[in-house]
């Protein structure tokens, strides 16, 4: 494929305002009047309201608004409106520590805080439940008393028989499996600005990646007309999952801004971000592998525990894209899934980069090594064995179009020596390598019932071209891949192009940013769109130069019919178009992803993905056996992209998402007493800083026959797949010792060395 | 209660009358209204605070305003000359070292200070210099490829 | 923050003057990197701020004519770790500054803000403590002095009394054959340490010195071996030194000192670590530190 800009790792569009300073966000917004609001939340974990004194706060000098749930409509919400189970403010129940039980707006961040230490709230303390298992259990105590127990939603899917199967394969490998609660920690905190208008309509301000989605769910909430709801974004500092749902901070702004009559901000504290920005949820897996003796995996079972937290939010559809990743990865025939969701009174869970695949990757691709040693096959060959192959429907009906498996798989072993340093165990050097494997989705989901995307293309007399798409730019780079897209099919430079994604107002109706959809979605809608510009200036240019419409020529925002020397800016044909001519040129793409004939969400299963997206990493490391410290050295990740779309882009995603699945694996966890969150800080709750990455070398595969634009797949999501399991395999080359709950923390590493008779420190 | 302040912030004189509890980074962004410095964590903690304080990099989410009183601040606005970007930022822009680029601005600051104390740093001091900047996008790699690349753009500018 | 009175004496006398009013409840702002946290999170809520940066004579390092170090309590951290004095003479002293925090920090804490914060983990305890070091102190008219390892009363607690100032850390030249380390553990290099070493340990001189090796004789003369962050407050592990003085520093010496530190070791479970954990911990950097010293006095090898 000859192209010109799609492929060249060309700087980024918006690199230039961020080291400057000029890019804005959010949170960096000022407008005149503006109050500060403040939330009070339950520093309980469990417990009733039995009374709630806002007369002090209210009368504080500088207060304009205190509120409580007899303030806001009563209306309960979720992401799923069928599964609703959260107010606004608690009314009579807090659920976890952290719930909203008031708000204040005041003139100042001071003035707001000292009204929260003047609201008086009695609560009767209930007993609380932490664990999902025990939550479970008859008896439990009840985080919704009106359902009938905490587990709250299930899911089946049975494929084959596997009963059969494994009885009648050689080898089984049962294992538990435990993964935990990690916050996303973007840069940039939550936060909101609330204003009405005069004509009662309400616009928000706010770091979203899914805008036209809360807009609907702010309207839900409120119950307001969503015609009277506008939702407004910037450049995002971090997104990773947590900025899809609503925070229940934007129906709180905007009571507190109606009651004023002012704008009314809120922002997170740090402590708030880790408390209840939304966290990845933990999973409790019960797994079962079966194969033959000579590696062919025949049977798999999962039971997986999804604890929900407090109240739902996309816990149903995480556990489903699970279910889709567990059964299509490998094709095996004979799959049983089932799925619960269990509250607890703890942090409510969220999307995170990954969406339930790094918790059942973690479990599946470290028992694929524990079969691996019980067939005495080493474990690049079993993967090697059961790759997924393109053009091939799995068993659970994935369409694996594009397949980059061998490839992938291959490239990661090969990179990080694997047939040197695998098992060479001499008792001096305590380093090995593991490997993992994983599927994703290169471009979002159906399980909406719809997927589509729009671009709009607007062309300019003064040369350049307005990109108006849904594609939000949270840092993943997705404004310069829509520009590139562009470029490269109108025939223009990265420097003509505006691209404008920032306002419900203007912006075509999208699902947002999310489970790497920017690129196959908007990205062929812009492509759509880009042609259409294209079209529209090969016509008005051959009308202009007198020329046949295929024999003009669009290049680097030039034009000029073939085989002449004389070369016009793009600027004069659209100056002519509109001044002369009397017609503006404009481009419209759309691009429409719908489910195969005869399949609804709930049938369709992992035909549900449009796009799969493979990909394989090994991690070589070194452990201190005298202080458990797992040092990874380096990690290779090789991952399909179909067709790259900018070099750099795509290995900064992928560096990016290695160094959070390596903090997922060793260091990352939120930690609890009694319901309340100890490491609410940076100091506590440890993410790499630039002294901790390895070398991390990205591969990106480039495998053909799928459907995005130019055959791209998205690659936002799938570095942090496989790196957890990577390092548990590779720590158990090292030292022998598997583990079956993450993080390995240098403490618990150290204990189950003891436990294995491997440690050499510590008298004890 | 508030108290007269005087501070230079990108060369430019300021005389405020500032509450006694506002810190450096409140001061900047909301009285100045340069707002690109950012607030991560308000506990000196992820460094995407970070100005220079008399050429050393600080936290401005825990520096007093009065405490910087009669004292120089740059910030990243203070880097550019008009269209001409300094030569970290150019390297961080041809490196992709920026993705959010919510931690931009202190990581840019931080690479200056650094580059300013230390001409020819070796990775492990880079890596020093850089360990209080948190981010949480890009893993690092590329804005150590941007330090070593901003180390030779300053080297080239100043054989010039 | 809750609002409080914003002082700035001139002088060690109106610095003292000042904490002395305010019913006690005065702090002294010098870095602020600790204090201002706490006072964020409303842990703390002093009702006056003593600043101190203007008040002349308090931030500075410099060579006693006997050879010894004299810090002002009021000196960056990073004018401590980039000091030519202290890496020529003291170089572990500058190494534990650079442990802390980051650049950003260490442009504005200070040593004497790291000790009077008093944290069990105050970096700069330990191998401070095992340099012998002394904390003078001014109420405004006089003067006291004390051995810093009597500095500290518990967890944020110091001998300092309402109107007092810690003024100057001093540290006494080391004897020929010294050499002092300060380890760490930590998750991360931003940490508050879960375990510190200090050690300094003084090795006797052989009958035949070059110039590269110390002492291969490896006999240890004196020693100090403080621990940090596994006890109320940094203490010695004088079990340990008694095992070490006078000794040969072979390898099972170094098992047993190891050992013995542990077992000195008073530490707490927190979310950070649990307390078998941090006793563990100080074995291995016990026996890393003195593996190191060894190191250094065979082969002159000085990190």
């Amino acid at each position: 494929m000859n192209t010109c800009v799609i492929g060249r790792g060309l700087p980024r569009i918006d690199s230039v305002p961020k080291v400057t300073g000029e890019a804005q966000y959010t949170v960096d917004l000022k407008m005149p009047g503006m109050l500060s609001g403040k939330i009070l939340r339950s520093p309980q974990p469990h417990a009733l309201i039995t009374s709630i004194d806002t007369s002090a706060a209210k009368n504080l000098a500088g207060v304009q608004a205190v509120i409580t749930a007899r303030d806001v409509p009563d209306g309960q919400f979720s992401f799923y409106a069928h599964l609703a189970d959260k107010n606004i403010l608690c009314t009579t129940r807090v659920r976890y520590v952290g719930d909203e039980v008031a708000a204040v707006a005041a003139i100042d961040d001071d003035t707001a805080e000292e009204a929260l230490s003047l609201i008086k709230v009695e609560y009767e303390p209930l007993p609380a439940v932490y664990d999902v298992e025990e939550a479970m259990q008859p008896g439990s105590p009840l985080v919704h008393p009106e359902k009938e127990g905490n587990v709250t939603w299930t899911v089946q899917r049975l494929f084959g028989d596997p009963d059969k199967a494994f009885a009648e394969c050689d080898v089984v490998v049962e294992g538990k499996y435990v993964t935990h609660q990690v916050a996303h920690t973007c840069m940039e905190v939550s936060n909101c600005i609330a204003k009405w208008d005069a004509k009662d309509r309400l616009t928000i301000w706010t770091n979203t990646q899914a805008p036209h989605t809360q807009r609907q769910e702010v309207a839900r909430v409120l119950g307001i007309s969503k015609r009277n709801v506008r939702v407004i974004n910037s450049y995002m500092g971090g997104g990773f999952g947590s900025k899809l749902v609503m925070d229940m901070k934007l129906p709180i702004a905007a009571i507190l801004s109606r009651n004023t009559g002012r704008p009314v901000r809120i922002v997170n504290t740090r402590a708030e971000e880790f408390t209840t920005s939304k966290t990845r949820y933990p999973y409790t897996m019960y797994l079962k592998t079966g194969a033959t003796k000579d590696g062919r995996i025949v049977a798999r079972d999962l039971k997986l525990i999804g604890d929900a937290g407090a109240y739902h939010d996309k816990g149903p559809a995480t556990i489903n894209f699970s279910s889709m990743m567990f059964g299509t990865l490998y094709n095996v025939p004979n799959i049983r899934f089932e799925g619960l969701l269990v509250y607890t009174n703890k942090e409510m869970g969220t999307a995170f980069r990954g969406f339930g695949n790094p918790q059942v990757s973690f479990a599946t691709e470290t028992q694929l090594d524990e079969l691996a040693e019980k067939l005495g096959m080493d474990p690049v060959e079993l993967r090697l064995k059961n790759s997924n192959e393109a053009g091939m429907e799995t068993s659970c009906g994935a369409d694996v179009c594009g397949c980059g498996m061998g490839e992938c798989i291959t490239a990661a072993a090969d990179g990080i020596g694997w047939n040197e340093k695998r098992g060479k165990k001499d008792g001096k050097t305590l380093r090995g390598v593991g490997l993992a494997n994983m599927v994703h989705t290169g471009g979002g989901g159906r399980f909406y019932g719809f997927n589509s995307a729009e671009a709009f293309v607007k062309l300019s007399d003064d040369g350049t071209v307005t990109l108006i798409t849904s594609a939000l730019e949270m840092g993943q780079g997705a404004h310069t891949t829509m520009a590139q897209i562009l470029a490269e099919e109108l025939g223009v430079r990265l420097s003509d192009i505006n691209v404008l994604s920032n306002d419900t107002d203007l912006t075509p109706y999208d699902l947002g940013s999310w489970g790497s959809r920017a690129t196959f979605m908007n990205g062929n809608a812009v492509l759509a769109a880009g042609r259409d510009a294209r079209r529209v200036v090969g016509e008005a240019a051959a009308e202009m130069l007198e020329a046949d419409v295929m024999e003009i020529v669009v290049e680097e925002g030039k034009v000029w019919v073939r085989g002449s020397d004389e070369k016009h800016d793009l600027a004069e044909i659209v100056e002519h178009a509109v001044n002369v001519h009397g017609s503006p040129l404009s481009g419209t793409g759309e691009f429409i992803d719908t489910l195969p004939e005869g399949y609804t969400v709930p049938t369709a299963f992992a035909k549900n993905i449009p796009c799969f997206s493979f990909g394989t990493q090994a991690a070589e490391v070194e452990v201190d056996i005298e202080t458990g410290q797992v040092h990874v050295i380096r990690v290779i990740a090789a991952h399909e992209t179909g067709t790259t779309i900018n070099q750099t882009m795509a290995e900064g995603q992928i560096e990016g998402a290695v160094v959070q699945g390596i903090g997922y694996a060793l260091v990352e966890e939120l930690v609890r007493a009694d319901g309340k969150i100890l490491n609410d800080s940076f100091l506590d709750y440890k993410i790499l800083n630039i002294g901790d990455v390895p070398e991390i070398t990205a591969v990106c595969i480039e495998s053909i026959g799928t459907n995005g634009p130019y055959g791209a797949k998205g690659i936002g999501e799938p570095g942090l797949v496989p790196t957890a399991p990577a390092i548990a395999n590779a720590v158990f080359d090292a030292v022998g010792v598997r583990f079956y709950e993450l993080p390995m923390t240098p403490e618990r590493v150290l204990k189950a060395l003891k436990e294995s008779g491997r440690s050499e420190g510590g008298s004890s | 209660m508030k108290r007269e302040l005087h501070i230079t912030v990108n060369g430019d004189a300021h005389h405020l009358l500032v509450d006694e509890r506002r810190t450096l980074l409140e001061v900047v962004r909301d009285d100045i209204g340069l707002t690109g410095t950012k607030n991560g964590c308000g506990a000196g903690e992820c460094g995407a605070c970070t100005v220079l304080l008399d050429n050393e990099p600080v936290n401005s989410c825990l520096v007093l305003a009065h405490e910087a009183d009669g004292q120089a601040v740059v910030t990243i606005e203070g880097l550019a000359k008009g269209t001409v970007l300094h030569p970290v930022q150019e390297a961080f822009v041809e490196q992709g070292a920026t993705q959010c680029g919510f931690c931009t601005p202190g990581m840019v600051i931080s690479t200056k200070a650094l580059l300013d104390r230390t001409p020819d740093p070796t990775r492990e001091e880079i890596l020093k210099g850089l360990r209080g900047n948190l981010c949480r996008c890009t893993g690092y790699l590329k804005i150590i490829d941007a330090v070593e690349a901003a180390k030779c753009l300053l080297r080239e500018e100043g054989a010039e | 923050m809750k609002a409080f009175d914003y002082m700035r004496p001139l002088s060690v006398e109106e610095a003292c003057a000042a904490l002395a009013g305010a019913g006690g409840t005065a702090k002294a702002l010098a870095g602020g990197t600790d204090l201002l946290v706490q006072m964020k999170h409303g842990k703390l809520q002093p009702k006056a701020l003593v600043s101190l940066r203007s008040v002349p004579g308090l931030s500075f390092v410099r060579v006693a004519d006997d050879g010894g170090l004299v810090i002002g309590a009021a000196t960056p951290l990073g004018k401590v770790e980039y000091s030519p004095l202290v890496r020529a003479g003291f170089p572990a002293i500058a190494g534990a500054a650079a442990w802390i925090g980051s650049v950003q920090v260490r442009s504005r804490a200070t040593v004497g803000g790291n000790l009077c914060n008093a944290s069990p983990a105050a970096d700069m305890a330990p191998i401070l403590i095992a340099y012998g070091a002394t904390a003078t102190i001014s109420d405004g008219r006089a003067e006291r002095t004390l051995p810093l390892e009597d500095f500290f009363t518990g967890p944020g607690k110091t001998v300092l009394r309402p109107g007092e100032l810690l003024t100057v850390l001093s540290v006494p030249a080391p004897s020929p054959g010294s050499f002092g380390i300060y380890r760490k553990a930590y998750r991360s290099a931003m940490d508050i340490a879960t375990v510190g070493i200090g050690v300094v340990a003084v090795f006797a001189p052989a009958a035949t010195t070059t110039a590269a090796v110390f002492s291969a004789e490896l006999v240890i003369q004196d020693v100090r071996l403080v621990l940090g962050a596994v006890g109320p407050t940094p203490f010695r592990a004088r079990a340990a030194e008694r095992v070490l003085a006078g000794q040969k520093l072979d390898e099972s010496l170094i098992d047993l000192a190891s050992r013995t530190a542990s077992k000195e070791a008073k530490p707490i479970t927190d979310m950070r670590a649990s307390a078998e954990y941090r006793t563990t911990l100080v074995e291995v950097l016990t026996r890393r530190a003195l593996l190191a010293a060894r190191s250094w006095a065979e082969k002159g090898e000085q990190e």
